[in-house]
């Protein structure tokens, strides 16, 4: 008999106890591939699940018994035979992501919910395809409390009174993009549904007459109406006098609205925590910033593409002491205001200053300073700011995890040494930043090693040396781009071949990238589900035969460019059965015929699809017909 | 004579028994019980129709005919209304009785005038109809006359019977409550609409008519029918309270089927407007429907107007609510499914030709296409499965031109990696492609 580890002398209950203090999910993952009785403990433990193909479904179902949430959006194509799979356990679910799930029809829908007798959260975002048919569908689950129906586009006040009428629990609803949702839609809305807590009517077509009954809804907290153009004062004015319970109030890019209004809603809200008015007004007035004295709860405010002048910036500050996030991109702030603000605002932790070029090195000092809990700043395109500012940044916020530096030409390479002592930055972007190479690279690399996400677009300093020290200190690389990076080569590929956590990777244009390093890459980034090779010349059929062999669970594909063949395109597109989203435009070597039998091939999974107009003409009907009967948006280019 | 008639000397016969129940009103409101116990309905030999008059000399005999017999119901209103008061009053002691029997007697005789007044009226009443409208108006003025005369004596007679001043007043103000003009004693009123109907009539003054109009446009556009010389600013002005001291007619009428909630002894009357709401009124309710759409051949009405105006919109309802009630408009729709619970909008299927987008049809058929074509790929499936493992196989449905794609393959995956099929791209390419010129192949071609 095999000798037990000591570990598993401990009983299930102690052992369940332990793993469940594993938040990460990367840990997991070690712990449940290390032997057969931890994976059997997790699977006790788990509740949510997010699948890759719907095939998985029939065995792992019954193994995960705690199992409540379920998310389908990644899977390639889930239609009514994959539903099928899903209903013996469809009670016990709680939570379901079905976003982009366009494939659906409308009667499986409704078995599904009439199925998950429990469901409470529903996600069917971007199913650009669905419309009333499919919302009557999900009436039938009646103790639905969160339905997202953003970009379903066929959606109308019809579906929406379906839902109302069959949902009246729902407490969150968003229907951005639905646009054909018009004031009667809300009206009914207003009448069934009265626990609604959270509402998003962003780019809907609505006029001021939707806000008049938005206004009587007593319990919503949350509403978000971003871009509805055809609403002005008056419909702002509703909701000054109503809307009880209003607490986040998002009127970004509402450019019929005056300041007054604004005031009046704040005048009547003064429990608002959360004000996002960005893209709104073109200056901040005076007497906005001295109704903001009400708010003294208020915890962000984004202002962005108003001016502000230095001393609204100080009162804000003054009054408003408990913001953690304010936005003023594009509000050109000056070194003054920055220093006012962070004076008072001393527990800001996201700062967007993206366009305030005027800023030196004082402004990021003065935060630096004040700030000492900030997490993001993002200083995008602020041409001032030299290494002084990360210096700064680097001995004072210790915290900081996210910093966006895209375009600041004043970054080079002893800025990121002292960037690199915020040791606990996830996220990095450094597009633009020209002066910058390998050896600022290493740096970071080599004290950061929890970056997740790095951005060095047209980053034209860099190259293989620079990917060398990132695959050996930021092994949790998810997101890497590398567009325009004219340095790197196949070398380099080598290099990123050993970050197996990547996931996301960007690499336009790249012209010394052959065959061989995209072979190395894919062999290697098992993991990769999003690749842009767009005017990667260098890489020939033997490239792509590599990556539809290996990158099984690419999910995005932009090929455009390229010098694949008519056989390497139908490799990639036949073998790659995860494939949702292509980009397929001037494919020089391919033939018409080509890209029929690739979309033959891909046609049941592939979800999105960018062709060039000319194939229009040249492309059987029928598979185009096909293509969009299973769901799958083509856009002619 | 015809039933009509025969329905108009029951009233009577009613309304003169309904006087002595009248003895126990000593309330403030002793409307709504006198309305019950006392109906002045008079019935019109007009087409089974009550006509109902409030205040005197309408248009007609009928109007002095009905004030007519207002006012003695009035009287013997004032006469049985007095004795319970002098039963409770504290002023007996000034009661004078040979006074009063004077009085009442003077009264008596009043009373036969009248009856000889209204016998006059409903004697020319028959040869009305053959008479110019000029003999008719001043007739009818003649009468008027008359009766305001006699009725004036009535009242201050009536008055007079009361034992003091402070009775008087308090009848004074009772026949206020009657009349709503108390001191205008020709207006013997007849108040027996009860105050909300009142408001909810708001008489705007067109001389003849008594329709309120909420706008000056709808006034306008009604009064074109009366002719232009109603066009005036003033014929259009809202009417003075001077003007308000002439009577106010309010014609009322009931509907001859006992139980319809508009005739008048119902609970709840709610009286017609006009002769025409009464006659469309009984069509459409207690007649037979007689006229179908010829279009839908479902919809049966009894009055044609409203046929030709189904028509005008049948089969143009695209509105459908779950109920399967359909409405020309989707707000209406709408309201009607947040009135009751449980409605839904409904969304047709596919062949309901009248729903606005047919977006749901043709993605069904769509579907079904798809359906078609994954059965193809079915089959395709099962035969690369008998075929073996030689993967030469693999190629041959693909019908590809082998020479410019050469060395396609497909990879062998690792047992371990994914549970799903390794045939997947053939699966789909499979079924329609010929081996030998890669052009589609028809479904049947397949094997």
């Amino acid at each position: 008999m095999k000798m037990k580890s000591p570990i598993l002398l401990l009983t299930d209950d102690l052992l369940l106890k332990i793993i469940s203090l594993l938040t990460d999910d990367t840990d997991r993952k070690s712990l449940r591939s290390t032997c057969k009785p931890f994976l059997h403990l997790d699977s006790l433990l788990r509740t949510h699940l997010r699948l890759l193909h719907p095939d998985f479904l029939p065995s792992l179902l019954p193994k995960l018994p705690s199992l409540s949430s379920l998310d389908l959006s990644v899977c390639p194509r889930i239609d009514a035979a994959a539903v099928s799979l899903l209903l013996p356990s469809a009670p016990r679910l709680t939570r379901l992501h079905l976003a982009r799930c366009s494939a659906l029809p409308p009667h499986s829908l409704r078995a599904l919910a009439t199925a998950c007798a429990n469901l409470q959260t529903l996600d069917l975002s971007y199913c650009t395809s669905f419309g009333d048919l499919e919302a009557a569908a999900i009436s039938a689950a009646a103790c639905l409390r969160d339905l997202n129906l953003d970009k379903c586009l066929n959606v109308t006040d019809v579906g929406l009174a379906q839902v109302a009428a069959g949902c009246p629990e729902l407490e969150r609803l968003s229907l951005k993009w639905c646009f054909d949702v018009t004031d009667i839609g809300i009206w009914f809305l207003s009448k069934k549904c009265l626990h609604l807590k959270r509402l998003d009517i962003s780019y809907l077509k609505v006029s001021n007459e939707s806000f008049r009954w938005i206004s009587g809804m007593e319990k919503l907290e949350a509403l978000q109406m971003v871009g509805c153009g055809s609403v002005d004062d008056n419909g702002l004015l509703h909701i000054a006098n109503g809307c009880a319970s209003l607490k986040v109030l998002d009127i970004s890019r509402c450019d019929r609205l005056s300041m007054d209004a604004l005031c009046s809603v704040i005048h009547g809200h003064n429990r608002l925590l959360e004000l996002h008015a960005g893209y709104c007004f073109p200056e901040l007035s005076m007497s906005f910033v001295d109704q903001l004295k009400d708010l003294k709860s208020l915890k962000m405010l984004r202002i962005d593409g108003a001016r502000v002048r230095d001393s609204m910036l100080k009162f804000i500050s003054n009054n408003c002491k408990c913001l953690t996030e304010v936005g003023l991109g594009k509000c050109r702030v000056t070194d003054t205001g920055i220093l006012h603000l962070v004076t008072g605002c001393v527990n800001l932790k996201v700062l967007d200053l993206t366009c305030c070029s005027d800023l030196t090195d004082s402004a990021i000092l003065a935060i630096a300073r004040s700030c000492r809990d900030l997490l993001c700043l993002k200083l995008e395109c602020c041409n001032l700011l030299g290494e002084g500012s990360l210096n700064h940044l680097g001995s004072h916020c210790r915290f900081l995890e996210e910093i966006d530096l895209t375009d600041c030409s004043g970054i080079n390479d002893i800025g990121l040494k002292y960037l690199s002592r915020c040791s606990e930055l996830v996220s990095l972007k450094l597009g633009l930043c020209v002066n910058i190479s390998d050896k600022g690279l290493s740096y970071m690399a080599s004290n950061c090693s929890k970056i997740r996400e790095l951005d060095l677009y047209r980053c034209e300093g860099i190259g293989d040396g620079g990917l060398a020290s990132i695959s050996r200190g930021c092994k949790k690389l998810k997101g890497l781009n590398l567009s325009y990076c004219d340095g790197v080569t196949d070398e380099g590929m080598a290099y990123l071949s050993s970050l197996e956590e990547l996931s996301s990777l960007e690499m336009r244009s790249l012209r010394n990238i052959t065959a061989t390093g995209l072979t190395k890459l894919a062999a290697g980034c098992r993991r990769l589900a999003e690749l842009d090779v767009k005017n990667c010349k260098g890489i020939d059929d033997s490239g792509f035969w590599a990556l539809a062999y290996y990158s099984r669970n690419l999910q995005q594909i932009n090929l455009s460019g390229c010098a694949i063949s008519d056989v390497g395109l139908c490799m990639v597109m036949g073998n790659l059965t995860r494939l949702q989203d292509a980009k397929l435009l001037d494919l020089a070597r391919v033939s018409a015929d080509g890209v029929e039998v690739a979309l033959r091939a891909c046609c049941a999974c592939l979800k999105k699809v960018k062709l060039s107009a000319s194939l229009r003409r040249l492309l059987s009907p029928q598979i185009i017909q096909t293509l969009e009967a299973n769901g799958c948006k083509i856009r002619w280019d | 004579m015809d039933p009509d008639e025969k329905l108009c000397a029951e009233t009577w016969v009613k309304s003169s028994s309904g006087h002595e129940s009248l003895n126990t009103d000593s309330n403030n409101r002793p409307f709504t019980d006198f309305d019950r116990h006392h109906p002045k309905w008079e019935e019109s030999p007009f087409n089974g129709c009550g006509v109902r008059t409030l205040g005197q000399q309408f248009s007609g005999f009928e109007g002095s005919f009905a004030s007519d017999v207002d006012s003695q119901r009035q009287k013997k209103d004032l006469h049985g209304k007095q004795i319970p008061e002098a039963h409770e009053s504290g002023y007996m002691q000034n009661w004078d009785p040979s006074a009063m029997l004077n009085n009442l007697l003077f009264l008596e005789k009043k009373i036969h005038q009248l009856q000889d007044l209204v016998q006059l009226v409903v004697g020319r009443r028959g040869q009305a109809m053959n008479q110019a409208d000029e003999i008719l108006v001043q007739q009818q003025q003649l009468i008027t006359a008359d009766l305001t005369s006699i009725i004036v004596q009535l009242i201050s007679t009536a008055g007079s019977l009361l034992p003091s001043l402070k009775n008087s007043e308090s009848l004074a103000s009772q026949l206020g409550q009657f009349g709503g003009i108390a001191t205008q004693l020709a207006g013997v009123t007849d108040n027996v609409v009860p105050n909300k109907m009142e408001d909810r009539h708001d008489p705007t003054g067109v001389s003849e008519d008594h329709d309120g109009f909420k706008r000056d446009a709808n006034l306008r556009m009604h009064m074109r029918g009366h002719g232009d010389e109603y066009k005036t600013p003033a014929a259009l002005a809202k009417p003075h309270k001077e003007s308000s001291s002439d009577p106010i007619f309010i014609k009322r009428y009931s509907c001859p089927y006992v139980g319809c909630k508009r005739n008048k002894d119902h609970k709840k009357f709610q009286p017609l407007k006009t002769i025409l709401c009464v006659k469309n009124h009984y069509k459409r309710t207690h007649c037979d429907k007689n006229y179908t759409c010829s279009r839908c051949h479902t919809k049966k009405f009894s009055v044609i107007a409203d046929l030709k105006t189904h028509e005008k919109h049948c089969g143009r309802d695209k509105w459908l609510c779950s109920c399967g009630t359909t409405f020309s408009r989707k707000d209406k729709l709408f309201g009607h499914i947040a009135l009751f619970q449980g409605h839904t909008p409904a969304i047709p299927h596919e062949g309901a030709g009248a729903w606005p987008s047919d977006q749901g049809q043709s993605r069904s058929e769509a579907t079904n296409k798809v359906e078609q074509l994954d059965f193809n790929s079915c089959q395709g499936l099962m035969e690369v499965e008998r075929s073996g493992d030689d993967p030469s196989n693999y190629f041959s449905p693909l019908g590809f031109d082998t020479s410019s794609l050469a060395g396609f393959q497909e990879f062998p995956r690792p047992l371990f990696e994914d549970a799903e099929s390794s045939f997947s791209f053939f699966l789909s390419g499979s079924g329609d492609y010929s081996p030998k010129n890669g052009r589609y192949a028809a479904p049947n071609d397949l094997e």
